[in-house]
């Protein structure tokens, strides 16, 4: 055993022994951490993170939410809006409602083989959005616009057949090279396959942002080389590579060994991993936690008898030490959340009710929800049933499932008796929360985007079933009326101050009904070198990469 | 000797289609459908597109029938595309396979190289110290979970001493043999090790029962001399149980090892056949799970040619 | 018995196996006694060193490290002890038959192993974690108490686990059924079954000792892979497979905790294979 200390104190002693790599700092190439390979790389069929974040580099999207979670140009030119005009309210043939919105692109935009980004782009893009047999997974802001208008080359004019609050957000609206894909599209059967993206990945005029991807090495890196044709700020590297690697001690033995100089925060560490690569101080990097949209919370069954008293739902929420188990476990860099809006998201409430831990208060509501406890301290119904709960949640992910011991601990306290059952991941989503058919309780998260309204998990017309083919996702199978009402106000007020008082009765209703109870927002763990300046996280669905042309190096190691 | 290499190979026929049906139905029966989950995880995604999608990749049809439209695909010699990667299927495969030959063959030759040695001296020294050294050094080295032995590889070579990298299959801008090997040297090492313990302890019992035999004191009292005995008889007899564990692991050989290619970020045929199963990939899925099982038929068959060379007995049996 | 315990290398395995089973079978009432639990949690205690509250100290979430050694004992080598015996028993009567009858039943057996080798477990380990054992006419409480979980994990891995003594068994009986001994028993009118118990078995069990012998510890470490399939023990409940593989992402940062239990599956699989040598020996026909 002591043999055994020796060696381990031994290789941690080397640890700290390695030198850093000579090499001049201005021609360094970064390269980037991230845990998936893109499995493709087309930007329209499907969103994948691993794609998002370096097509982040090579692509720029009409408009995207910016690091404060505002909605921004970013190859348009001005975010039309209906006060300024670029919006215009219409009505449709059939006598509906609807908006045209006038969008300019950026009059330097070229693709990177050096031809202008045009509104022709923008009407090929459309054409292969739409088409039912591309397989484009996020089709329905493609279906939603009904003609567009080219006025000229670089402006062009979507026509919506409705109007919603986030009528100018077209961030899935992703530019295609229509000179180049044109062939591809020809089969639109055969589009996704034969698409250039994916048969012809290097191809410069593939990519408008200030990077392009001049190599692929499937499963392995990608290489990042500056765009000739890019109109803004020069990027500060000649190169960057982005290499793919899973596990999480891998990374940090990449970061250690000079393999990597930085780990995405989008997707890289888990925080616990991050924290424990924290604690070591290594001075080399800076580690910064941003928290994001993805949700943790335990999805309640309202369909049973029991859960679906109000005063169980909050009891159980009372009496789950929440603060102290987030505070714990991600050493104060995640917060307990107290709604599903995110306090980052500019409608979220500040005053929602909160539950502080309270086992007495809780006690009090088991009472009163009709669950004495007995002289063995466990709660019983008037028929002598014994109040036991089962918790489900996903093998294998071990923040998950210290989560759920820790409620299991807590209830158990409370004299509920608290089962686990858990299952893959597989089984988990597709049979258990997918067809609400979870008895009690379920772990998990939903990951959502900005000012995101929670139509398919809370509305009462979501819940899935056999008849609608288990489509929505309301899960625990909420049915409230009021809450119904709110989602469809929200979605048609284009008044921001208005809208802001319909999200605050939103989310008081949600804390007072609690379909769910809320755990936390995940962080995301930036591991940046010392040097390397300008990376500012954004927490939602759009990757740092989409700005860096604001990265910068300072005073890096030769 | 061709009729019955002919029934074998019908046989072997016979279990591959059983199998890929198997396979095929197995990754039909699990639950949740693909592209389900990806609408879950992507907010923008509706139940619209969640049904046109199904109809685009043809999974709103029977399973039955979408087995009949890949075989009839596959028997004509074309495998599709990998509905993940967009790639045709042998595109898709090359590389992962390429990399776990690499791997596994280097890995295999490196664990037997040492092994097969190892347990002969054992099994001469046996009860002594060097056996007791031996044994105990297999037995770690079965004890110890690869993706263990991997990382702390990597900690001492990779990150405390930097003679190797930690990751990876080639540097990037080189990829050239040496850099490859530099590459492959800690997976390598780490799935060596295991194997080393495992065909050590194979062979050391073999050649002890082996040695135990009473044609080896025959043998002797013939005249012949003790290496003569130990390296052309008793060695001989030894390998049925190495060879029948080698044809063993030819099938599983290639069909990966996730956990060693998960800690050493090496794309493998174990990543590929995860991902690909995990994500409904039919066609790359059922391509790869069948060249696993051709070639677990394959080394069955070689074990059975291989005893027949070894034990002429069994030629008259 | 005797001769294996005259054996000395058999003998300590012998000794170190009956203590680590004393020590699972006793391990409640020694917690009780060192008034530690292997199932609570102690946030503020993460990571806690070594004391006398915590004699091997905590691990990530504050539970007590010895105490989940010992709970873990239980279903650790319950499983892997009972697995690797069912599947010898079920590979030897395969290899037994497949080598000795030889012919269709050969080909139908050995082409039945080669499918199960060459048989994908993820999708079939997924395919059954959603199946409800309500169906299958079993009663769920069977399956969510502890023994029926692990009942459930030594099915599925001896289910699969066969192959390798199948095949071993059968080459060792395909060359020792042509000696003259076998022809001579036949030729006195022995039945098959007796032939194959009386006169083949003891002639290829070194082979199956040794695959057995050394399946243990891949089975203790397999238990944890079916685990995080949720196919496996559920938590809180602790096996040493789970114990190592979760500390995993924590090896930088406190090795300790892979280093217990790796230890104890080193013990296990030590001791386990010095007594199947011991066995070998004992059993060796020709040195009776």
């Amino acid at each position: 055993m002591v043999n055994m200390r020796a060696a381990l104190a031994w290789i941690f002693l080397l640890l700290t022994l390695r030198l850093a790599a000579p090499a001049g700092a201005e021609t360094m190439p970064l390269t980037i951490g991230i845990s998936q390979f893109p499995a493709n790389f087309n930007p329209l069929i499907n969103s994948m993170l691993a794609k998002n974040y370096i097509l982040g580099f090579a692509l720029r999207p009409l408009t995207v939410y910016d690091k404060d979670w505002q909605l921004a140009c970013m190859l348009c030119t001005r975010l039309p809006t209906l006060e300024n005009g670029g919006a215009v309210r219409e009505t449709l043939p059939d006598g509906k409602p609807g908006l045209a919105i006038t969008y300019s692109i950026h009059p330097e935009a070229r693709w990177g083989d050096g031809v202008p980004v045009t509104a022709k782009d923008a009407l090929f893009t459309w054409e292969v959005g739409k088409h039912p047999e591309t397989g484009v997974s996020s089709g329905e802001l493609f279906r939603r616009i009904v003609r567009i208008e080219v006025r000229d080359d670089k402006t062009f004019t979507l026509h919506f057949d409705r109007l919603t609050f986030d009528y100018n957000a077209i961030n899935d609206f992703q530019l295609l090279p229509a000179h180049l894909e044109a062939a591809a599209f020809a089969k639109p059967a055969e589009y996704r396959t034969r698409s250039l993206y994916e048969t012809d990945t290097t191809n410069p005029g593939l990519y408008v942002g200030p990077y392009r991807i001049a190599q692929v090495v499937r499963g392995q890196y990608v290489v990042l080389e500056p765009n000739a044709a890019w109109y803004g700020a020069k990027p500060a590297f000649p190169r960057i590579v982005v290499k793919a690697i899973e596990a999480s001690p891998a990374i940090e033995a990449n970061l250690l060994s000079g393999g990597i100089d930085m780990v995405a925060g989008e997707l890289g560490m888990t925080v616990d991993a991050a924290l424990a690569f924290e604690k070591k101080h290594r001075p080399e990097w800076v580690v910064t936690y941003k928290p994001g949209l993805v949700h943790d919370h335990i999805t309640v069954n309202m369909d049973n008898p029991a859960l679906a008293d109000r005063r169980l739902r909050q009891a159980l929420l009372y009496g789950l030490d929440r603060q102290t188990m987030v505070q714990q476990l991600f050493q104060g860099h995640q917060a307990v959340s107290n709604s599903l809006v995110n306090p980052l998201d500019w409608c979220y409430d500040p005053k929602v009710r909160s539950y502080p831990y309270d086992p007495a208060e809780a006690a009090r509501l088991l009472d009163a929800a009709g669950w004495p406890a007995g002289p063995d301290g466990k709660r019983r119904d008037a028929g002598g049933r014994q109040l036991s709960l089962e918790l489900m949640t996903t093998a294998g992910m071990r923040n998950r499932e210290v989560m759920e011991l820790v409620a299991q601990q807590a209830w158990k306290r409370l004299g509920i008796e608290v089962t686990l059952r858990n299952q893959p991941a597989r089984t988990f989503f597709g049979d258990t929360v997918l067809k609400h058919a979870f008895p009690d309780l379920a772990l998990f998260a939903w990951v959502s985007s900005p000012e995101n309204v929670p139509r398919s998990m809370l509305r009462s017309d979501m819940v899935p079933t056999a008849a609608n083919n288990w489509s929505g996702e309301n899960a625990g199978g909420y049915r409230n009326p009021a809450m119904d009402r709110l989602i469809d106000a929200i979605e048609v007020e284009l008044d921001r101050d208005k809208r802001r008082a319909l999200w605050s009765q939103l989310q008081a209703l949600y804390a007072e009904d609690l379909p769910e109870l809320p755990l936390t927002f995940r962080s995301d763990p930036f591991i940046l070198p010392v040097w390397l300046k300008g990376v500012e996280p954004t927490g939602h669905q759009y990757p740092t990469t989409l700005w860096v042309e604001n990265w910068r190096v300072e005073g890096r190691p030769r | 000797m061709i009729r019955p290499l002919l029934l074998r190979l019908a046989q072997a026929a016979l279990v591959l289609l059983v199998m890929s049906f198997l396979v095929y139905g197995l990754m039909g029966l699990m639950p949740g459908d693909p592209i389900q989950l990806m609408a879950a995880g992507s907010p923008t995604m509706t139940a619209e597109d969640v049904a046109r999608l199904k109809a685009v990749y043809g999974i709103d049809r029977p399973l039955v029938d979408r087995y009949w439209h890949w075989l009839a695909g596959a028997l004509g010699g074309d495998l599709g595309f990998s509905r993940l990667s967009a790639q045709p299927v042998a595109e898709a495969l090359g590389p992962p396979l390429r990399n776990t030959v690499a791997l596994m063959t280097c890995s295999l030759c490196l664990a037997l190289l040492l092994a097969l040695p190892a347990g002969v001296a054992a099994a001469l020294k046996a009860g002594r110290p060097l056996d007791y050294a031996l044994n105990l050094t297999a037995f770690a080295a079965i004890s110890l979970p690869v993706f263990w032995l991997g990382l702390v590889l990597i900690m001492i070579f990779a990150v405390g001493l930097a003679w190797l990298p930690a990751s990876g299959v080639e540097t990037v801008g080189d990829g050239g043999g040496g850099d490859r090997l530099r590459h492959l040297a800690l997976p390598v090492a780490a799935l060596a090790l295991a194997g080393f313990g495992h065909y050590m302890r194979y062979m050391r019992s073999a050649m002890i029962n082996a040695l135990s035999q009473d044609w080896i004191r025959t043998a002797r009292a013939k005249g012949l001399s003790w290496p003569q005995v130990v390296l052309g008889h008793a060695l001989r007899n030894a390998m049925i149980p190495v060879v029948t564990i080698l044809a063993l692991d030819l099938g599983t050989l290639f069909s990966g090892v996730l956990v060693t290619e998960t800690v050493f970020a090496y794309p493998g045929m174990g990543k590929l056949i995860y991902d690909a199963v995990m994500g409904n990939d039919y066609n790359l899925a059922l391509a790869a799970l069948m060249l696993a099982t051709a070639l677990t038929l394959a080394g069955s068959m070689l074990a059975d040619l291989l005893y027949r060379l070894l034990d002429p007995r069994i030629r008259h049996a | 018995m005797r001769r294996l315990l005259r054996h000395p290398p058999a003998a300590f395995g012998a000794i170190v196996l009956l203590l680590l089973t004393a020590l699972a079978l006793a391990a409640q009432p020694l917690q009780a006694l060192l008034g530690i639990d292997a199932e609570t949690l102690d946030l503020a205690a993460q990571l806690a060193p070594a004391s006398s509250g915590h004699p091997l100290g905590t691990d990530e979430v504050g539970r007590d490290l010895l105490a989940r050694l010992l709970s873990g004992s239980q279903v650790s080598l319950a499983i892997g002890l009972s697995t690797a015996l069912v599947a010898a028993l079920l590979g030897t009567l395969v290899g037994l038959l497949a080598g000795y009858r030889g012919g269709t039943v050969d080909a139908l057996l050995m082409r039945l192993t080669d499918g199960v080798i060459a048989l994908p477990l993820l999708p079939l380990l997924i395919v059954l974690s959603a199946v409800d054992p309500a169906k299958l006419g079993l009663p769920a409480e069977v399956l969510r108490s502890p023994g029926g979980g692990l009942a459930r994990t030594v099915v599925i891995i001896a289910l699969v686990g066969w192959t390798t003594v199948a095949r071993l068994v059968r080459a060792a009986t395909l060359s020792v059924k042509s000696h003259e001994f076998i022809r001579a028993a036949e030729a006195l009118g022995a039945g098959p079954a007796r032939i194959m118990i009386r006169h083949l078995l003891p002639n290829v069990v070194s082979p199956v000792i040794v695959a057995t012998t050394l399946s243990v510890g891949n089975i203790i470490l397999l238990e944890s892979a079916l685990s995080f399939l949720g196919l496996g023990v559920q938590p809180p409940l602790p096996s040493w497979g789970n114990m190592l593989s979760g500390a995993l992402d924590l090896l930088g940062s406190a090795p300790m905790l892979a280093v217990w239990p790796g230890l104890m599956i080193f013990l296990t699989v030590l001791s386990f294979n010095l007594v199947g040598d011991g066995l070998q020996r004992s059993l060796d026909p020709r040195r009776s």
